[in-house]
């Protein structure tokens, strides 16, 4: 009896190696085959997810001023709608190296009507040339091409004294752009061609032409650009009185930047000259960002200066001439500081404030800011604007 | 005194290689790639053949992996990716989930590159830069 007992699990285990080995097998094969079957689905989702791609951004902003001069469309009661937009944006596969492009924009500015921003064709040869047609933006600033995915900024925005003065940002046409690969940096050669409109005046822009040339090695970038356009339309104050109309007048663009980002410090400068025909304002501009990452937080200065550089050409000898004085010469320093937090995944939320003042004898560039005749000065010598925003990429 | 000293620099050394102990892989036919190359296709630049696999956000060796090679912290690395996706300049990398997925992604192309923790590596793929 005692023996038999013994006996019994060794019996046992012998007679059910076989059957746990089998059923090893089965296991493993079973196991094999679901491996299979999940390659092939993602093999299957990955073709469907590479030839379509959709993304998009938001920002959603508040902004208010300490008074009515007009900062950024700002003034004392809060404004949600100036800085808000939502961008959405399909890229589809036609083939290897050919693309379409589409993005929808929604911008509270203009009552969230849906405009498309990019869509364009490009193909790539394998050259390393890159063709695109269609509606593109026009790459005269170093944030032109992403002017409003707020998400890769580090500011709450771009610099109003500089990004503010060309009132159009995208065009209809074409461009070529070739890429260099030197030995651990890029250089890439941009030429672009076509026409726009600027919404706010309907003034037409035509024979849009220009180029401009980018290096990069991921910590420095350096960039220079031009472009010129012919201008038609009349340039309206507030009150639809007609301050000059722009008959084939020439304006031109010339543009240099710099950026360094080591992860750590981040220093950003643009300089900008804008030189158009007749009594139209010629403007210089530029601006300095400096910023510091620490983890999650990356607070930042700008120090930005507009000024226009013809006020001998508006000198107050007529009626015309004076009303133009008023509406074009302007000058003025804009002081900011800002916070960007990169709050949690794919959000980032921005604290900004603007001091701008030095308006000199001008309106300071804005539209609010009119002439008391009484005194003879402007209404405000000086601003302060708040933008607490978020921006989010989906 | 000497205990103390050496069982700190035992400790250290183990931090050292902890740190640096991510790996670029390839399959075992390919060459090795220098860290420039890395860096560019990391970043979706240079020579578009080559198949680039990410471990999926969130991962601790896919940011160890940046900070070594790209010098991107991952928000960095994202605003970059919103700036190359919304400009139609280009998407970011396929994502795989474990070292597992990556070691068969890359085995399975000889043009496809990714990086794994160095103890993950065995027979299958080959290490083609110690950033």
């Amino acid at each position: 009896m005692k023996f038999n007992l013994k006996a019994l699990p060794v019996a046992i285990s012998i007679a059910m190696a076989p059957s746990i080995a089998l059923a090893d097998d089965a296991d493993a094969k079973i196991a094999k085959l679901e491996q299979q079957i999940q390659a092939l689905q993602s093999q299957q989702n990955a073709n469907l997810k590479d030839k379509v791609k959709l993304n998009g951004f938001i920002s959603g902003a508040y902004i208010s001023s300490d008074n009515d001069a007009g900062y950024n469309s700002a003034d004392t009661s809060a404004n949600f709608s100036e800085d808000s937009k939502v961008g959405l944006q399909a890229t589809f596969d036609i083939s290897d190296r050919t693309q379409a492009v589409l993005q929808l924009m929604m911008r509270g500015e203009y009552d969230w009507e849906v405009e498309a921003e990019w869509a364009y064709l490009s193909h790539r040869f394998e050259n390393g040339v890159k063709l695109r047609g269609g509606k593109l933006r026009v790459p005269l600033y170093m944030y032109s091409d992403y002017l409003d995915v707020g998400y890769a900024q580090p500011f709450a925005r771009p610099p109003e004294e500089v990004y503010g003065a060309v009132p159009f940002s995208s065009y209809t046409g074409g461009g070529v752009s070739y890429d260099v690969d030197l030995d651990d940096s890029t250089l890439t050669m941009q030429m672009f061609g076509g026409e726009s409109k600027v919404k706010s005046t309907g003034t037409d822009v035509s024979n849009l032409i220009g180029a401009n040339v980018n290096w990069t090695d991921e910590t420095w970038t350096l960039r220079a650009v031009y472009g010129q356009a012919k201008f038609d339309g009349s340039v309206t104050s507030e009150a639809d009185y007609t301050v000059l109309q722009l008959v084939d007048d020439t304006g031109s663009f010339t543009g240099v930047g710099a950026s360094y980002d080591n992860g750590e410090v981040i220093a950003i400068t643009e300089w900008t000259r804008i030189e158009v025909d007749a009594a139209y304002p010629d403007t210089d501009s530029g601006y300095l960002t400096l910023g510091y990452r620490i983890k999650e937080f990356t607070p930042y200065v700008t120090v930005a200066y507009m000024k226009t550089q013809d006020n001998d050409e508006r000198l107050p000898l007529s009626q015309a001439a004076a009303i133009q004085m008023i509406a074009f010469n302007a000058e003025r320093m804009a002081y900011s500081l800002g916070l960007r937090w990169d709050a949690i995944d794919n959000v980032a939320v921005k604290f900004d404030i603007t001091y701008a003042d030095d308006f000199g004898d001008t309106s300071g560039g804005f539209l609010n800011n009119s002439l008391d005749t009484t005194t003879g000065k402007f209404i405000y010598d000086d601003t302060l604007i708040y933008t607490v925003k978020f921006d989010a990429v989906f | 005194m000497k205990t103390l000293l050496s069982v700190l620099a035992i400790s250290l050394s183990a931090i050292v290689s902890a740190n640096a102990a991510v790996v670029v892989i390839g399959n075992p036919a390919a060459g090795n790639l220098s860290a420039n190359d890395a860096k560019k296709a990391f970043l979706g630049k240079g020579d578009s053949s080559v198949v680039v696999y990410e471990l999926e956000e969130g991962n601790p060796t896919r940011s160890e992996f940046h900070q070594a090679v790209t010098g991107k912290s991952d928000s960095q690395l994202k605003a970059f990716w919103s700036k190359q996706v919304f400009t139609g300049k280009g998407n970011p990398p396929a994502t795989v989930p474990s070292a597992a997925a990556m070691k068969s992604a890359v085995a399975s192309n000889p043009n496809a590159i990714g990086y794994i923790d160095e103890a993950d590596v065995d027979a299958t793929v080959k290490v083609i830069l110690k950033p």
